[in-house]
């Protein structure tokens, strides 16, 4: 998958943890460990509203996309 | 609200569990008639009301064809009702919606497709063979039905193959 989740860095910034998170988003610590570790498969916009009010960011701040790993480069390569 | 009746699945998985054991009985009890029709053809015939006559060969292939049949019937019913089971234990622990169960299915569709042409070869091989002094009457007749129960399947086969990614797509969503 090509999104990056970059949670953890933010956390970081924030000198902030996952638990801490969960219970100000209200969001199982499994579920954001899942988006953290980018084993989810979809985010809903509900979550990243939460997520992006509780850690003070941009969705962009959240997500990024790797060209390296899009399925057209895949092919050139 | 629809309410299914609580114990249409209990009742559901016994008649199947019991199918399950009885068709390949019944397999078997139709390859020992096949097998006693090739060792003692004129007894077996006889009791089976098969007369001398000029149609008498012919009739005896016929009624042969229609054995092997019967024995490719119970090995495919075998099959599907395997899967169904497996598909009711499914809903009994409550995880219906799998990819495993489209797949099921799929093969349910398949075999009972199977089953319907192995019917209509049965009603091409009675109506071949049968004559005005040897009638072959096997109660056959042509359902529209049965061939809209085989259509429904495939189209269910893929409605559950459907439901199955949007189900798991779900269940990565956080």
């Amino acid at each position: 998958m090509p999104i990056i989740v970059k949670l953890d860095d933010i956390l970081d910034a924030r000198r902030m943890t996952l638990t801490e998170l969960s219970e100000r988003v209200d969001i199982t610590l499994a579920n954001l460990s899942i988006l953290k570790t980018g084993k989810a498969r979809a985010i809903r916009f509900s979550t990243l509203d939460a997520i992006c009010e509780a850690l003070r960011c941009q969705p962009g701040d959240l997500l990024e996309f790797d060209h390296s790993k899009s399925r057209q480069s895949r092919k050139a390569s | 609200m629809y309410r299914p009746y609580p114990n249409a699945l209990t009742l559901s998985r016994k008649v199947l569990r019991a199918l399950i054991v009885l068709t390949p009985i019944a397999g078997v009890l139709i390859l020992a008639l096949f097998v006693a029709s090739l060792v003692a053809e004129g007894p077996v015939m006889g009791a089976l009301g098969v007369r001398p006559g000029p149609d008498r060969a012919a009739l005896i292939l016929g009624m042969r064809v229609i054995m092997v049949v019967g024995i490719c019937s119970a090995a495919l019913a075998q099959i599907a009702l395997r899967r169904l089971l497996a598909i009711v234990e499914t809903v009994s622990v409550g995880d219906p919606f799998v990819s495993e169960n489209a797949e099921r299915l799929q093969t349910i569709a398949w075999v009972v497709l199977g089953l319907e042409l192995l019917h209509f070869l049965v009603g091409q091989v009675a109506a071949r063979v049968s004559s005005q002094a040897h009638p072959l009457d096997i109660h056959w007749s042509f359902s529209v039905t049965r061939w809209l129960a085989v259509l429904l399947l495939f189209v269910l086969a893929r409605v559950f193959d459907q439901g199955a990614r949007m189900r798991e797509d779900l269940h990565g969503t956080i």
